[in-house]
């Protein structure tokens, strides 16, 4: 009972915390989890095997860990995730130095000849496709950038754009594993592919896309018509190719892009776990890097992984002690047992509650919780999987705060002389979460029902 | 006489804008106060009266959120906007006055930077805010601490040292002793001497 207390304790506080942003997020995850494994595992339970099976550093001996045959369900700190994400931000930071994605954003561009509503639906378009393979945060930053520098040359308002290219990241994250940091835990904690996530996240991701497009379309038509007409000479705007810093190391940064998405698109027939993948490109990439290995690996965001270490050990905490199971059995009860109401409820409560805080941590506390809903009710475990991730993947898009896309969209547009305000930001983007929830709610009846 | 930077934190009420807008004058120095919304502005295509609207604000924690050094906060974003604009105009070896906007912690690594802090009684602020802003005594003292705060936490949010703090300024006076124009004397007489 005294380690159930405090397990509570820790996590509330640093949920808290990490909501009022007083202190960095990855010392307050980092101090919590410190503070489970002392107080909640060490005083409270006297357990050694909690802390070592939390800790979890014997999965790296594990053969599963980099080659699974078959589906591995992880505890603890989860390695894979952290691997994962770690080999693809080395990957990513070396095509950003590459000028890969300025190049990209640039050549669709010339590609519609730089007219504002073509620019608009391709734009909305590619953000959703590079999501599901590269994480939001950086497709966002090159993406609003450059729509910016279009905006300026083009004459057009750039917030409807960076305001759909917003909400398309998070939309086209949702339909892979590693698209959105929630998919990677839900996807490397229950051990699904990332083709398991495409055929059931992906397939209502692609809907909802398509209705999305139609919507934006509608809802900012007006404000994105250009002051000079439509008739724009191309000639006067920078050259895709002028975004490209060097040729070499820009072929080679495309063709490790290439490799990492035929990899994780194959895992499950290679067996090769997503943290092989994330390792072999993270090794690949400073290999091939030379001399710009040591600026590349500066930029790693490492607070971000110090962020998922901390978040794993306090969730390590709530589920050790048996909090999580509670959660399970009051979201049993109050469904009745219904699978319906189930699959509604975790849908829009992770909606609503990743609209205002991180959809990170909940995501990993909800993963024990449905593991444990589905073994007590019999509900199908997938099933609940892809509603959670859709819940936290989509709700996040509602508010400028609920997704770290819109905090860096929302920035950079700040940062070029369009703030963009709660009100703005929630009058078109909250009744575009509440229609892609709607169709995800119909979608997921239907299908799993 | 070489690069100057002359930084006026102040207290509401306390003349410390009036006192920079006369040290600029006498030092024949750009002041950046109002101008810097202006010139900001100017460069990012801004309203003025947009970043008057989030000038020297601190940011509502609640729906705020930072992202690998990214803030949705508007409040946040002008900050760094004014930050930026002293830091380079700094680094660009110009002399000037600025008020406020955590001058005397961000251009602290400037040998040249000459940081004033100006205070003043109660009594004296709420006469001179009932002047300026035609208010009653209760709603100048209202006003006086209502603004202060507002400051307090807009600067102790962007800088470690807490405003107000004697240790983070060079000089910190209190305008009601002498009166505007003798302590416009005194601050210039300092100034100078420091400039030698």
């Amino acid at each position: 009972m005294t380690a159930q207390i405090f397990a509570v304790i820790i996590f509330v506080a640093m949920f808290i915390m990490i909501v009022l942003d007083k202190i960095e997020r990855h010392y307050v995850t980092l101090g919590s989890g410190i503070l489970t494994l002392t107080v909640v595992f060490g005083i409270c339970k006297h357990s050694w095997t909690s802390i070592w099976n939390t800790l979890a550093v014997k999965d790296f001996a594990k053969a599963e860990f980099w080659y699974a045959t078959s589906e591995s369900e992880s505890k603890g700190i989860n390695w894979a995730t952290i691997l994962f994400i770690a080999g693809m931000m080395i990957m990513v930071e070396g095509m950003a130095k590459a000028g890969f994605f300025r190049w990209l954003c640039m050549r669709i561009a010339f590609l519609v000849k730089c007219r504002t509503i073509p620019v608009f639906i391709t734009f909305m378009l590619m953000s959703a496709v590079l999501s599901m393979f590269i994480d939001s945060i950086t497709v966002i930053m090159f993406l609003a950038a450059v729509t910016i520098e279009l905006a300026n040359l083009l004459k057009f308002n750039p917030v409807p754009m960076i305001l759909a290219e917003i909400f398309c990241a998070n939309l086209g994250g949702s339909a892979t594993m590693c698209g959105d940091p929630p998919n990677i835990i839900v996807g490397t904690s229950l051990g699904y592919s990332f083709f398991d996530f495409l055929s059931n996240t992906g397939l209502v991701a692609g809907i909802s896309l398509v209705f999305s497009v139609v919507f934006f379309y509608f809802a900012f038509k007006k404000e994105l018509v250009s002051d000079g007409g439509e008739k724009v000479d191309i000639s006067k705007l920078p050259k895709p190719s002028e975004a490209i810093t060097n040729k070499k190391d820009f072929i080679i940064s495309s063709l490790i892009f290439a490799l990492a998405v035929v990899l994780l698109i194959t895992h499950a027939v290679t067996h090769l776990t997503v943290a092989t993948i994330g390792l072999g490109i993270a090794v690949i990439t400073i290999l091939t890097s030379g001399k710009n290995t040591p600026e590349i690996m500066k930029k790693v965001d490492y607070k971000t992984l110090v962020f998922f270490i901390g978040l794993f050990i306090v969730v390590s905490g709530l589920e050790e002690t048996g909090i999580l199971e509670l959660i399970a059995e009051f979201i049993e009860k109050i469904s009745a047992g219904n699978t319906m109401a189930m699959i509604a409820i975790i849908l829009w409560v992770s909606a609503v509650a990743s609209a205002f805080v991180d959809n990170i941590p909940f995501a990993a506390t909800m993963v024990p919780v449905i593991q444990s809903l589905s073994a007590s009710t019999g509900v199908s475990l997938p099933t609940l999987a892809w509603t959670l991730s859709i819940g936290t993947d989509i709700g996040g898009s509602a508010t400028p705060i609920g997704a770290s896309a819109n905090v860096v969209g929302t920035a950079v547009a700040a940062k070029n002389g369009h703030p963009i305000s709660w009100g703005r930001y929630c009058k078109k983007l909250a009744p575009a979460t509440v229609m892609v929830l709607a169709i995800s709610t119909v979608y997921l009846f239907v299908r799993y029902l | 006489m070489g690069q100057i930077i002359i930084s006026v934190g102040r207290e509401f009420g306390s003349g410390g804008r009036v006192i920079a807008e006369a040290l600029a004058k006498r030092f024949d120095l750009p002041i950046y106060d109002r101008h810097l919304i202006l010139e900001i502005a100017e460069k990012t295509g801004l309203a003025p009266e947009l970043i008057e609207k989030y000038n020297e604000n601190p940011k509502h924690r609640l729906i705020s959120r930072n992202v690998r050094g990214y803030s949705n906060s508007i409040e946040d974003n002008i900050a760094e906007m004014q930050f930026k604009f002293i830091e380079d105009k700094a680094a660009s070896g110009e002399s000037f006055v600025v008020v406020g906007r955590c001058s005397e912690s961000k251009l602290r690594k400037y040998d040249c930077l000459v940081s004033l802090f100006v205070l003043g009684d109660m009594s004296e602020k709420i006469k001179r805010v009932m002047q300026v802003y035609d208010l009653s005594e209760e709603k100048a003292e209202e006003l006086i601490s209502k603004k202060d705060k507002k400051r307090k936490r807009y600067h102790n949010y962007h800088c470690t040292a807490h405003w107000g703090d004697s240790r983070l300024y060079d000089l910190c006076i209190n305008s009601s002793r002498l009166g505007i124009d003798r302590t416009v004397d005194i601050l210039e007489e300092y100034i100078r001497a420091r400039a030698k």
